[in-house]
């Protein structure tokens, strides 16, 4: 079916620029041939068919010649107006066509003057000869404009354009609209080039002309090809909704031509492109995230290749049939017929073209999906991006932009934190694209992602590797590579290459942007290694650490390299850096360090920038070492006065050496006071240097804990604690808080008073020890006097002992009153995490809490009653109860369900498993798997197993379906995996097992895991995979136990399926004598060595097995007992 | 008030499109529409210048007066060449009650449609095979494996080729049942080629929740996770198939977690695909089930999300009857943004 569009329609879609002259209706050769000769021809005549028939057959040259042949006769001939007219614009068509053809053959010059001469000389223009209904004037006048457009005579065509835009009745509507068209494109054009607000101007003129063409609708082709370009105007201007908007009106009313489907897309893409670009430049995170969401919808409505080819072939195929039908129609057509003809024709060829450059277009899908993944990437969807990047490799391997998809799929990767893959990849790009532009970005990405792993050896070898294989690295990425190696010298402790490869890279870049930290790293290579004369060198050669702080005064690193020089002071004194001018003369002498220290937090201690603020810890330790320094050499003196005390027989030089010996240790004594207090404050302040920290906190903890100072390092520890109570870190400073209070209950207070009290009674017994002496050397033996003090003697040393009693039983009270509070520590940060069923730290917490407590239970053998008072379970139940803070009807659910877990770990603890029991049933009762922590889950659901319970199966499914990531995730596996055998389901257990062991969530359960494999193996018939995992689980010492016997029970049965009796024999009998306690496979073992007895023929051994089975004590009562019984009797 | 709601009403009913039947030589009959309701769910009488179906729907009667005679013509629906009707009320509502998991109701609303059409399943326009396509989707969510090999006979009687969209549809159903059998392997292989051949939004998202649910039952969950994102990813605006894609997305993603992925986070990741299917698509079936699937505390954020969305939704009256100003430019008369 042909379109209902106009002619000058047709042809316009064809080209941008209207393709207008070649509109008047070509001669056809076959038309030609056709034509009967109902008389004969004039010369002019023939020569007039002669240059039709060349024109038909595309030589427009030869065609041209006789036109202007015709032109030269025409007077002579004595033409019409209308024929010289035609002739005219043939010539003009010639040269049109022309020029259409290749560059080198066009010459618009010669078509304006041709086409200006038609429009001049010829008013009325070729009549009806060559149109009834077209005299051609309106296409001359649009392709003149075209002229003028290649000849850059912009000012010429906007005037004749402005001129056809003026309605009139020589001017046919859907010229004039075209005129508006041609408009706003020549507006656009003449400001190619210009500045961008020209551009802008030029492009809000053209939206105007085309906005007021488009008011009165789109319903012609001509008015939607108008729409269309308002639309590339709306996109250029950065309107993207009123784009989309003009758009789906246009698709709405358009015909679903090939031409309106191929265009809708590539608008579609340009206006997701301009959304994008404006999301690019907004800075509003809201707006910007909006319009690339605007930007994904409009790529995501883009029709693929696949669609759209389907519907250019249709379409295609569709005008084929046209032709032929019309062909079969008229097999002698008429003139109108023979238009119709020409017109299917032409309609073909118009469909056929863009049919063939979409199909040049081959990456047409890579592109959209390219568009996508960019989108997604922006909209922080990494996965989603993932996906998109990964279709082009999948798709369209040869994209032309596949390096820029690697390096955006590398960024997805590693934003989804797939680092591994993400190095794969980026091998894979740069052998593949060793000379792209993205290879050095990527080369570089590949070492960073190494070291984001901390895996510097192998962040060298990328780099190196990289050096090596990527072609056409540019010096700064080359640059940056080496830097990169040295980075991870430096990072994996290498000291020594460091410093060559950074003394080369010095000297290779003696310009390079990355020079000042090369010079600091210089200096902390021998700093590091403890070299401090080489980190600041002398005063005529600068050690890097001493350069820099000269080069680079404001440098990033400057107040680092204050510190360090800080510590070289300390070490080896402020000579070296006072003769190279480094430190003022007030920082030199013994005190230079500290001098350096104050100086850094004058300057830098309110820094507010991370890597200042992260020195500052440093800074007070470096106070901290200070201060011990000096408390040390106080320690020397003060050993040295008392040294020479004791040498010093005469009694006021004696005394005079103890004074100054006491001076000495009260200064020792206020160092080491200074520095705890400098070492707390930099642990305090080291919550982002986890190294400082560590050294920080354990000098404090050295320090406090050796003067017995248990509440400020239960304080500093506290402290430490609250930062982050859910930090993998937080529950050992928590320990350390429990630690310290309770030993703050045995406090040095008592000791000093026991100290005080035997010195207060030493004094009175020696005085009243020394009268008894003297009594009884006086001989005054069995005297009153003597016996009155012997008796006060016994009365001394009564008191003492009272006195200390008391001490004692106050000292006990506080031990008991700290333990109480230490369990309060432990009850709150249980507390923090108690409702929180994420918090998987919380039943770690709460078994210390139970031990604790069931550490106090008064144990009673069996049989014995207990101690009246003793404190017993009940108790401690109670006690734990009060600690949580929690009841069995209060706080959230899995609150509660942590009082019934803490319980059910009481009472295990107390030896009272049926209550631990009752404890764990109260929880499957009554509580939902949804409501409990993964830890309880898995204990529960284990629990559950072992009592055959259906409901275990929720619980371990719950743990598979949403703590995959859990420590416990292991439980869900191993524990479906079991039940699925007993469910006689051994295939579902296989795959368990395989799914836990191939995504590596085997932990503690592995050993269950493997077992549950290799049974599940036996049963499926798999007999040598079994036999390699039962062998292999066997041979793991750890796992040596219960499993290890049900390895031998099953390598027996194994080599019994096998054949192999005998072999199978001695595997039973093995685990009958080595694993008598574990009964359960022991049993098992019984009645399989019994039935192959009998296969054997040995009759008697076999009723001897079976009789001794039933001797066994635990042996006896399991299920496969009554089995041997009735076996037996058989026998 | 009520009065300019009747005006409206009378003005859209004026306009309302008309059901034609197209015989031989463009002789056109307009018929009266039987699946058309009132208000008040009744049906709604006839018009005695339309024609009328009989009550078999096999032929339509017609009451022509000409020059003071009343002239009774009766033509087979079958000699239609042609059918001119509307978007049939019934599928879209059933295509709903798909979304929302009333398949049942589904079934009833498209047998109707196809009941009435049954004599006019391969004639250009009847909106027979749209009503297949529907009703093959209720029998899939009943998972009835007997209606669904009953009827796809019936459609592959029917199938010639010409309809593209209905021979891909038994293709997909094909697969269905395959999935169903357990041939997983079997369905993967068989998406893998039809999607080659395919180009349409909806069958091509369609393919990828299948294939996606095969490679998940056969826990290949990296794969299931790739397949199922190309939905929201490649078939953005084909919202009808997001919830299955983001609910299967999700489960793959809590597949392929594991102690070794902890740094991943998949769990976190595949809660958010819930999320976001309970707050996108409250009223889907799948969102009941993510809702089921998602942490406690997660579903009860999600439900007071989908409260907030479902509050929003509801405009009251008074803004019905009076629009607010819009800024939106009009159509064809764009305003700078």
């Amino acid at each position: 079916m042909a379109y209902p569009v106009s002619r000058t329609y047709r042809m316009a879609q064809a080209a941008l620029l209207a393709v207008l002259v070649a509109l008047a209706p070509l001669p056809h050769a076959s038309a030609q041939q056709a034509k009967p000769a109902a008389r004969e021809e004039s010369p002019t005549e023939k020569l007039w068919n002669e240059a039709e028939k060349l024109l038909a057959e595309k030589k427009y040259e030869a065609a041209l010649a006789n036109f202007k042949k015709l032109e030269e006769q025409a007077d002579k001939a004595g033409l019409s107006t209308e024929a010289k007219a035609a002739i005219v614009f043939r010539q003009a068509s010639c040269l049109y066509l022309l020029a259409g053809r290749s560059k080198a053959s066009a010459d618009w010059a010669k078509l304006e003057q041709a086409l200006t001469r038609f429009l001049t000389t010829y008013p009325g223009g070729t009549g009806a000869l060559l149109d009834a209904n077209n005299n051609m004037r309106g296409a001359a006048r649009l392709t003149l404009i075209e002229a003028y457009g290649n000849q850059s005579k912009w000012d010429e065509a906007l005037r004749d354009l402005e001129t056809l835009r003026r309605p009139s009745p020589e001017t046919r509507e859907e010229d004039r609209v075209l005129a508006f068209v041609l408009t706003a494109k020549v507006l656009e054009l003449r400001a190619k080039g210009r500045s961008p607000e020209e551009l802008k101007q030029a492009l809000g003129q053209a939206m105007n002309l085309l906005k007021s063409v488009i008011s009165q609708g789109i319903g012609t082709p001509e008015r939607r090809e108008a729409a269309n370009k308002l639309v590339e105007v709306y996109t250029a201007l950065g309107m993207a909704k009123d784009a989309e908007q003009l758009r789906a009106e246009i698709e709405a009313k358009g015909v679903g031509s090939p031409a309106e489907l191929v265009r809708a897309n590539v608008q579609r893409l340009e206006i997701g492109d301009a959304r994008f670009q404006a999301a690019e430049g907004q800075t509003d995170p809201k707006a910007r995230e909006e319009l690339y969401r605007q930007a994904l919808g409009s790529y995501q409505g883009t029709l693929r290749r696949a669609a759209l080819s389907r519907a250019l072939t249709a379409a295609v195929e569709s005008r084929q049939q046209e032709i032929d039908r019309l062909n079969r129609a008229f097999t002698t057509p008429d003139d109108a017929q023979k238009a119709q003809i020409e017109a299917a024709k032409a309609q073909y060829d118009e469909v056929a073209r863009i049919q063939t450059e979409f199909s040049a277009n081959k990456f047409y899908d890579a592109i959209i999906s390219y568009r996508i993944g960019l989108c997604l990437l922006e909209l922080n969807r990494p996965w989603e991006a993932f996906v998109a990047f990964r279709d082009i490799f999948q798709s369209n391997p040869d994209f032309d932009k596949i390096s820029g998809a690697y390096y955006y799929y590398i960024d997805a990767l590693r934003r989804i934190g797939r680092n591994e893959e993400a190095l794969k990849v980026s091998k894979e790009f740069l052998g593949k694209f060793p000379e792209s532009p993205e290879a050095g970005p990527i080369a570089l990405g590949l070492g960073e992602i190494c070291m984001e792993q901390e895996e510097y050896d192998q962040a060298i070898e990328q780099f190196n590797w990289a050096k090596t294989n990527v072609k056409g690295l540019d010096a700064g990425s080359l640059q940056e590579i080496d830097f990169g190696i040295i980075r991870a010298l430096f990072s994996n402790v290498e000291w020594a290459k460091a410093r060559t490869a950074l003394e080369a890279f010095l000297q290779k870049y003696p310009t390079s942007p990355a020079k000042e930290s090369a010079t600091y790293m210089l200096g902390l290579t021998w700093f590091y290694e403890g070299k401090y004369p080489e980190t600041v060198g002398n005063k005529d050669k600068p050690g890097a650490l001493t350069t820099y702080f000269k080069d680079f005064p404001k440098g990033q690193h400057a107040s680092d390299v204050l510190y360090r020089l800080g510590v070289v002071s300390l070490n080896i004194g402020t000579d070296t850096l006072y003769a190279q001018g480094v430190i003022e003369s007030d920082q030199r002498g013994p005190d230079g360090a500290l001098a350096i220290a104050r100086l850094w937090l004058n300057r830098y201690g309110e820094a507010k920038d991370e890597t200042t603020r992260i020195q500052l810890p440093e800074v007070h330790t470096l106070i901290g070492d200070a201060h011990i320094k000096k408390g040390d050499v106080a320690g020397r003196q003060a050993e040295d006065l008392d040294k020479q005390a004791r040498m010093t027989a005469a009694p006021a030089a004696k005394a005079a050496l103890m004074n100054k010996k006491r001076e000495a240790e009260a200064v020792k004594e206020e160092q080491v006071k200074l520095a705890i207090a400098a070492y707390i404050q930099a642990a305090r302040t080291a919550r982002q240097n986890n190294a400082a920290l560590e050294f920080a906190l354990g000098e404090a903890t050295k320090l406090l804990s050796g003067r017995g100072d248990h509440l400020r390092l239960r304080e500093l520890y506290q402290e430490l604690h609250d930062w982050d109570p859910s930090a993998p870190k937080a529950t050992v400073y928590l320990y350390e808080v429990i630690k310290a209070t309770e030993k703050m209950g045995d406090s040095p207070e008592f000791r000093i008073r026991v100290e005080r009290a035997q010195s207060e009674f030493g004094n009175r017994l020696a005085t009243a020890r020394k009268r008894i002496d003297t009594l009884e050397r006086e001989g005054k033996f069995n005297t009153p006097e003597l016996t009155t003090a012997k008796s006060e003697l016994a009365q001394l040393s009564e008191e003492l002992a009272k006195a200390l009693a008391v001490i004692e039983a106050e000292r006990q009270t506080a031990i008991q009153a700290a333990r109480q509070e230490a369990l309060g520590v432990l009850a709150k940060a249980i507390g923090t995490s108690i409702n929180d069923r994420r918090q998987e730290g919380s039943e770690r917490l709460i078994s210390f809490l139970c031990e604790k407590l069931a550490r106090r239970i008064k144990r009673v053998r069996p049989g014995q009653e207990p101690v009246p008072g003793a404190y017993n379970l009940k108790q401690a139940e109670a006690d734990l109860e009060t600690t949580l803070g929690v009841t069995e009807s209060s706080g959230s659910l899995i609150a509660q369900a942590r009082l019934y877990f803490a319980r059910s770990q009481l009472a295990l603890l107390g030896r009272e498993p049926a209550r631990a029991e009752a404890m764990l049933r109260r929880i499957a009762d009554l509580y939902k798997p949804e409501e409990l922590s993964p830890a309880i889950l898995g204990t529960v659901g284990d629990f559950l197993l072992s009592k055959r319970d259906p409901r275990a199966e929720s619980f371990f499914a719950y743990i598979t379906e949403h703590h995959r990531s859990s420590d416990y995730a292991d439980f869900g596996f191993a524990g479906l995996a079991e039940l699925r055998l007993a469910q006689g389901k051994p295939r579902e257990a296989l795959v368990l097992c395989e799914e836990a062991l191939a995504l590596g969530i085997a932990l503690s359960k592995e050993k269950d895991i493997r077992f549950a494999q290799a049974r599940a193996q036996v049963e499926l018939g798999q007999l040598d995979e079994a036999r390699k995992a039962f062998t292999f689980i066997s041979g793991v010492r750890e796992w040596r136990g219960e499993s290890t016997s049900g390895c031998l029970y099953h390598l027996g049965i194994i080599e019994e399926k096998q054949g192999k009796l005998q072999e199978a024999l001695v595997l039973h009998q093995r685990n009958i004598v080595a694993w008598k306690k574990h009964e359960r496979w022991v049993a098992k073992s019984y009645l399989a060595a019994g039935e192959i007895l009998v296969k054997l023929g040995q009759r008697d051994a076999a009723r001897t097995n079976y009789q001794e089975m039933l001797t066994k004590d635990r042996v006896k009562e399991t299920p496969e007992a009554q089995e041997a019984r009735s076996r037996l009797t058989r026998l | 008030m009520r009065h300019a709601l009747t005006l409206c009403l009378l003005i859209t009913a004026a306009f309302a499109p008309a059901q034609v039947l197209v015989f031989r030589n463009n002789e056109r009959w307009e018929v009266n529409n039987p699946l058309a309701l009132d208000d008040k769910g009744k049906p709604v009488p006839n018009d005695p210048r339309k024609a009328k179906f009989n009550a078999a729907f096999d032929r339509v009667e017609r009451n022509t007066r000409t020059g003071g005679v009343e002239i009774a013509a009766t033509k087979r629906l079958e000699e239609a060449v042609a059918i001119e009707w509307p978007a049939v009320s019934q599928l879209k509502e059933a295509r709903e009650d798909i979304q929302r998991g009333k398949a049942t109701r589904a079934l009833e609303l498209t047998e109707s449609v196809l009941r009435i059409f049954d004599k006019a399943k391969k004639t250009p326009g009847s909106p027979w095979v749209t009503a297949a396509i529907v009703k093959l989707d209720a029998i899939d969510r009943l998972d009835n494996d007997a209606a669904l090999a009953s009827f796809l006979t019936t459609l592959e009687a029917v199938d010639d080729g010409s309809n593209l969209e209905l021979k891909q549809k038994i293709q997909l159903a094909k697969l269905l049942q395959k999935a169903r059998r357990g041939d997983h392997a079997g369905v993967i292989a068989d998406a893998d080629a039809l999607l080659t051949t395919l180009d349409n939004a909806d069958t091509l998202a369609r393919l990828h929740i299948l294939k996606g649910a095969s490679q998940h039952a056969l826990k290949r969950y990296e794969d299931a996770m790739n397949t199922y994102l190309r939905v929201p990813v490649f078939y953005g605006s084909q919202q009808e198939h997001m919830p299955k894609a983001l609910l299967g997305a999700a489960k793959a993603f809590r597949g392929m977690d594991s102690p070794a992925l902890k740094s991943q986070k998949l769990g976190e990741v595949a809660n958010r695909y819930l999320r976001e299917l309970v707050a996108g698509f409250p009223l889907s079936v799948e969102a009941e089930e993510a809702k089921s699937l998602l942490p406690k505390e997660d579903r009860e954020a999600a439900a007071a999300e989908q409260g907030a969305i479902k509050d929003a939704v509801v405009a009251p009256e008074s803004d019905l009857a009076t629009p607010a100003p819009s800024n939106e430019p009009a159509a064809t008369t764009p305003t700078e943004e």
